[in-house]
């Protein structure tokens, strides 16, 4: 879960990290008392919100008020705007970008570090990638002291006070929190010591049994302040995988897609892609499914409108293929199908589930390939979208 | 010989109580697989198919001479029973787990390191040496005892590339499902340098998907310390940027976790690409293997 500005910096804030002092806006009516002159920034889950017109400057709260107005509704690359955070304007000496997170190719924590802040990091890394210090952390020793004392040299920190904490308690905010990443981009140098002016923390959702409450909190929060990107989700398939635990992502194309397994499921979408089909949607439900999840499977691919054939490819290891073809059955038993539905069956029980599919006319393969030409080929003779 | 595991394996199951575990332990005996000893917290004492069943790894460490163990324990247990099998000293872990959380992956993974336990996974099914052994719940009639070394991330697509090699006679020597990620215990190029090594083997059919950089790593293991050919099958071709396509660890944040990046690295390191399936045993073929 990626967070918002605000919730992220609350996050720091309950560390003892520093942050500006700031209100969260709704409407032009919520800016009495905040403090001024102040920072507006529109609270969206995306970056680039400067350049975007998402951070505007008011001097009073009339320019605030009228900020609040222009802003509340609009869209920032994509994402209409329901919050503002209202900040006090800093007195900045220099920025500075420091960041903790999970390293994947290491397989440790590490410190990302420039002095090189408040500009867009992959950038750095790409143009000046001299000026950003990496340190390793051992998961079982933590940020030792010579690792502070080398970083702040590295940043021209040295004899600045509060940075070894900070380093420490974003370290922190890590491993409790279970979090892959806490970034601050830009960490300002001002004569009151270091603040955190901007902050991104994303948290591990398969973590999210350990945080339940914190997870809710910040879910409904998000409901109510963030929306989803515009028109990325036809028919609302994608809110309905989301209910119901299935993995869910949609595509540009026409034929519907569900998948036993990850990889078969991204293997059928390239074969589908070069046979000359596109694949309306990539579902997988998983390796240990059965009746019911195949049925919510084929309820969410079929709630997006543009789609014209079905494909269902499985290759059961731990799945029966007898229970999958029930999941079908029991679908059309509630449904009326208005495409053609190509199913690929190969393992566990796949005679006895491809009998039960052809009694009820549904056309079952033993090959994928074979299973996708026929889809691609259906899928070419319907009447396209919109009807 | 195989990798990892073979003929003379003796395994523990962790949750072999389970009605999953119990399940997949018969078919895993079934195939021929020594299973020695399972554990499951409060039913020490118990037999489950002839297997005595132990309250904790140390207990069966104690009367068992143990090589792998084979975890079928959730994902919110997985940390406490890894830690537990790679205190006992059991040389070879899998985690079939799926979504065991990134801080839990990497204590794992550092603790199984300073004990030398080798981790398979998480998010895996296994690894199975065909006609030896078989630490996995892998389809039985996809697997042919051969030549040919199999690692994918996924499992069911080891599935259908195992089917295939195997419906043209071409065996396996050992098929490694690493998982799906995003960190894994075994990496891909771990696994190529334990084929390179091993004589049974003399091609690898390398699986792999979008997301993250291990394929590049790979690339370059391959180009600078293998003299055994390899064919590479890469998932996600028609995958979009951002969109996580079902495995923790598959999404393209980059040009790197592209299928395209990855399948120029592999060919670059002179490994023969295969776009579907059909075309690895062609591949393998054209090697003379």
């Amino acid at each position: 879960m990626r967070l918002l500005e605000f919730q992220a910096k609350r996050l720091l804030a309950e560390q003892g990290i520093p942050v500006p002092e700031s209100r969260l806006l709704r409407s032009p009516s919520d800016v009495s008392g905040i403090p001024l002159p102040a920072v507006l920034k529109a609270q969206v889950p995306i970056g680039g919100r400067g350049k975007a017109g998402g951070i505007r400057l008011a001097a009073d709260q009339n320019e605030a008020a009228a900020i609040v107005k222009d802003l509340i509704g609009s869209e920032i690359r994509g994402y209409p705007v329901r919050a503002i955070l209202a900040e006090a304007q800093t007195e900045i000496k220099r920025e500075i970008y420091l960041a903790v997170l999970l390293d994947k190719r290491a397989n440790q924590p590490m410190v990302m570090a420039s002095a090189a802040g408040g500009i867009d990091i992959e950038q750095v890394a790409e143009q000046a990638p001299e000026q950003i210090v990496i340190r390793h952390i051992d998961p079982f020793i933590g940020v030792p002291a010579y690792t502070i004392r080398c970083l702040a040299q590295a940043l021209g920190l040295d004899g600045v006070g509060g940075f070894g904490a900070l380093l420490s308690r974003m370290y922190s905010l890590l491993g409790s929190h279970d979090a892959t990443l806490v970034e601050i981009n830009p960490l300002a140098e001002t004569t009151n010591g270091l603040v955190a002016l901007d902050a991104k923390v994303v948290l591990d959702d398969k973590a999210a049994f350990r945080h339940a409450d914190l997870f809710a909190s910040l879910s409904e929060e998000q409901e109510q302040l963030a929306s989803r990107g515009r028109g990325a989700d036809p028919g609302g398939a994608q809110q309905l995988a989301a209910e119901r635990g299935i993995t869910f992502v949609p595509l540009d194309g026409d034929i519907a897609m569900i998948a036993d397994g990850a990889g078969t499921g991204m293997l059928t979408v390239d074969l589908i892609q070069d046979a000359g089909g596109r694949a309306a949607n990539f579902c997988e439900m998983g390796g240990h499914s059965n009746a019911e999840v195949m049925c919510q499977a084929i309820e969410v691919v079929l709630a997006n409108p543009r789609t014209a054939a079905l494909l269902i490819s499985l290759i059961g290891g731990m799945t029966r293929m007898d229970e999958m073809a029930n999941g079908v059955v029991q679908y059309l038993e509630h449904n009326e199908l208005h495409l053609p539905v190509v199913v690929r069956m190969y393992g566990t029980q796949a005679e006895i589930g491809r009998a039960t599919l052809r009694d009820v006319g549904i056309d079952t393969f033993e090959n994928l390939p074979e299973a996708v030409e026929r889809v691609v080929a259906l899928a070419g003779e319907q009447v396209p979208w919109p009807y | 010989m195989a990798i990892l595991i073979d003929g003379n394996t003796r395994v523990l199951i962790q949750g072999i109580t389970g009605a999953v575990g119990s399940f997949q332990t018969r078919i895993m005996q079934k195939y021929g697989t020594q299973v020695v000893a399972g554990v499951t917290p409060g039913k020490g004492g118990r037999q489950v198919h002839g297997i005595p069943v132990y309250d904790y790894c140390a207990g069966a460490v104690a009367h068992h001479e143990i090589d792998a163990a084979f975890g079928f324990v959730p994902a919110r247990f997985a940390k406490d029973a890894a830690l537990e099998v790679i205190d006992a000293g059991i040389p070879l872990l899998v985690l079939t787990a799926e979504g065991v959380p990134d801080h839990d992956m990497l204590t794992i993974i550092h603790y199984a390191a300073a004990k030398g336990t080798t981790v398979v996974g998480p998010d895996t099914p296994g690894l199975v040496s065909p006609g030896k052994c078989k630490l996995g719940v892998h389809p039985n009639r996809v697997l042919l005892e051969g030549h040919v070394g199999v690692l994918s991330k996924s499992g069911a697509l080891s599935y259908e590339v195992c089917k295939t090699l195997t419906e043209n006679g071409i065996g396996q020597s050992t098929v490694v499902g690493i998982g799906g990620g995003p960190f894994w215990g075994l990496s891909q190029e771990s696994v190529l340098r334990m084929f390179q090594q091993d004589p049974e083997t003399k091609a690898i059919v390398l699986l792999g998907e979008v997301g993250g950089t291990m394929e590049q790593e790979a690339a370059a293991f391959i180009s600078e310390n293998m003299d055994k050919p390899v064919v590479a099958l890469i998932v996600g071709r028609a995958a979009p940027e951002g969109a996580r396509m079902g495995h923790a660890g598959a999404i393209i944040e980059g040009e790197e976790g592209t299928a395209a990046s990855k399948i120029r690295a592999l060919a670059d390191a002179g490994v023969r690409i295969a776009y579907r399936p059909s075309e690895i045993p062609l591949r393998i073929r054209e090697l003379g293997v």
